[in-house]
């Protein structure tokens, strides 16, 4: 905070702290009468920190949404440690959420799970811990007074809100998510469609070139098929499963399954936040823009390249011409054979036969 | 004059040095296709990483094409230029009596007629195989270059032609390998009356009392022949 801003305040917090003492009885260590306290500064709409620089930091907190956060029944100082009287006068600290109450073990009671740890090595805690202040830290996504369960509408990593929370900072992937089909769909209230988290994960995101990466070349086949190969979600929306299947097949699918990252995986074709459905002109995989997608790793591309399917399975009969070949060459083989192997039958028959027939 | 308990020349070394580079093509050009096949098998994805990965497996597959290639041309060539191999090359080509053999056998089989018929220099069964791989090398050939150099074949024809090929490359060397496996073997390796091994691809020669039995025809040319010059 900014010292020289507080000090104008000094007057204010005097009397404020006058108030506090006279009228709060501080015995009772009940919440919400120990936060009132707090509150009769920073319950004000218009109680602010103005910087030199012209930004103002509101100080204000909604008393009634606080008390109904899962912070709620907590005391305004189990956080801010370093308050210690009315008013302040040091600088208050940022709360660390992880050394302070979530660690494991803890003795407050605040739920232990390995996500800090999770977090530490993710691409944002990394980030961070190299200095960069511009990454996220908890209080960041989850909120600083409004934390709610993610269950709950208001919450910042409600289903609803966390394309908002995360485009804070990714505007562009947030901008070209709200056009794609799983955006659009989104705000149209689908609860099928995956937001960032559900492909991107939470706590532990890595960046897309990491092999532990949910995006990453190695796993984003399985992150999409988690969705994608489901018939109970997509016979919804007549999107086909096998997909997924006849990806797995293909020469792109078996290169990516042997480690090769050049190959073509789900997102090379499909794009990633904007994704569109085929129909949309500004699809990736439209008819029109294939020979463009394609040449990104076949110099050269041409119409030729969108004159077929691409998803090809054998045994189906969409498949055309392939079908044909397939079950052509399952005859072909199964009867070659037979003939083949009667021939052999028939030729150790007959030398059977004869060899008998010399020793008599 | 050939004499009986000799040995007289069947295949000659070319012939045969050609049989053995499209053999070992071959077989690796199967083994490493088997692989790419059933990737998902344990013994496909055994066989690709212990040929080093997805990019090597495709590699050596490609050079052994290169061998299989080269020797098809220069059985051609040979076949083509040479008198000699232009001679046996006029033997193997199918006739009608083939087809009269073929009947002829399958009486035999079945106990219509005594014996098999009286075949030449290379019987029907031997002319089948050599044409199945002629028809299936070509095949093989063709559908296996627009693959490997997919960025040029797929600028000149539709996506639709490139998956029919690509389809027909893994089903035909599916056939060809199974004829071989399964046919080949068995007449020249399990054959009772050449087991263990027939060796006529290693020395190129055949006893003369089984080539009287086997290719009468071709025994009396050579007897004639030798006769006539006085060998």
């Amino acid at each position: 905070m900014d010292l020289k801003a507080a000090e104008k305040f000094r007057g204010f917090f005097f009397l404020a702290s006058l108030f506090c003492a006279f009228f709060v009885i501080p015995a009772t260590v009940h919440a919400d009468e120990e936060n009132s306290k707090c509150f009769v500064c920073h319950g004000k709409v218009d109680f602010a920190n103005p910087l030199k620089t012209g930004k103002v930091i509101s100080l204000y907190i909604n008393f009634k949404e606080f008390s109904e956060t899962v912070h709620g029944k907590k005391l305004c100082t189990d956080c801010h440690t370093d308050v210690k009287q009315i008013p302040h006068r040091n600088v208050i600290g940022k709360v660390n959420c992880a050394n302070q109450c979530h660690f494991l073990g803890n003795p407050s009671g605040a739920p232990e799970t390995m996500k800090y740890i999770e977090y530490k090595n993710s691409i944002h805690g990394k980030a961070l811990f190299a200095g960069n202040h511009a990454a996220p830290q908890c209080q960041d996504c989850h909120g600083k007074h409004n934390i709610f369960k993610p269950s709950d509408t208001r919450s910042f990593d409600a289903r609803e809100n966390i394309p908002k929370t995360c485009g804070k900072c990714h505007l562009q992937e947030y901008v070209d998510f709200n056009t794609s089909i799983h955006g659009t769909q989104f705000k149209a209230g689908n609860k099928d469609v995956p937001v960032c988290t559900s492909c991107h994960g939470e706590h532990n995101i890595f960046k897309p070139d990491d092999a532990r990466s949910t995006v990453s070349a190695e796993h984003i086949t399985k992150t999409c098929s988690a969705c994608h190969d489901k018939v109970q979600i997509m016979e919804k929306y007549g999107i086909p499963t096998e997909q997924v299947a006849t990806y797995d097949e293909s020469f792109h699918g078996i290169a990516v399954e042997f480690g090769v990252k050049k190959a073509a995986n789900c997102s090379s074709c499909h794009g990633y936040h904007d994704i569109r459905a085929s129909e949309d002109p500004g699809s990736s995989i439209n008819i029109n823009n294939i020979p463009k997608t394609c040449g990104k790793c076949h110099p050269g591309a041409n119409v030729n390249f969108a004159k077929g399917k691409v998803h090809i399975n054998p045994k189906s009969k969409e498949s055309g011409i392939v079908y044909y070949i397939s079950k052509a060459f399952m005859v072909l083989t199964v009867s070659t054979m037979l003939v083949l192997i009667i021939h052999i039958m028939l030729d150790l028959r007959k030398r059977m036969q004869k060899r008998k027939g010399n020793r008599e | 004059m050939v004499k009986e308990g000799e040995k007289v020349l069947r295949v000659n070394l070319i012939f045969r040095i050609q049989h053995i580079s499209l053999m070992v093509s071959a077989l690796v050009l199967a083994v490493t296709g088997y692989a790419l096949l059933m990737h998902k098998s344990e013994a496909g994805k055994f066989i690709i990483n212990f040929l080093g990965g997805y990019e090597s497996r495709a590699l050596i597959h490609r050079i052994s094409a290169i061998v299989l290639i080269a020797v098809c041309i220069w059985h051609y060539l040979y076949v083509l230029f040479s008198k000699k191999a232009h001679d046996e090359f006029l033997k193997i080509i199918p006739s009608i009596s083939d087809v009269k053999d073929f009947f002829t056998t399958i009486a035999y089989y079945l106990g219509g007629k005594k014996s098999f018929p009286n075949f030449d220099k290379f019987n029907f069964i031997q002319k089948f195989q050599y044409w199945g791989v002629a028809v299936g090398m070509t095949a093989m050939i063709m559908s296996g270059l627009v693959l490997w150099f997919k960025d040029i074949s797929m600028a000149v024809i539709p996506k639709w032609a490139i998956d029919t090929l690509m389809a027909l490359h893994g089903y035909e060397g599916v056939v060809t390998f199974l004829v071989l496996f399964i046919w080949h073997q068995y007449n020249v390796h399990l054959n009772p009356s050449v087991f263990p091994m027939d060796r006529v691809w290693l020395d190129g020669m055949i006893d003369v009392e089984r080539l009287r039995k086997e290719h009468p025809l071709e025994y009396d040319r050579l007897m004639s022949e030798s006769a006539k010059g006085g060998r």
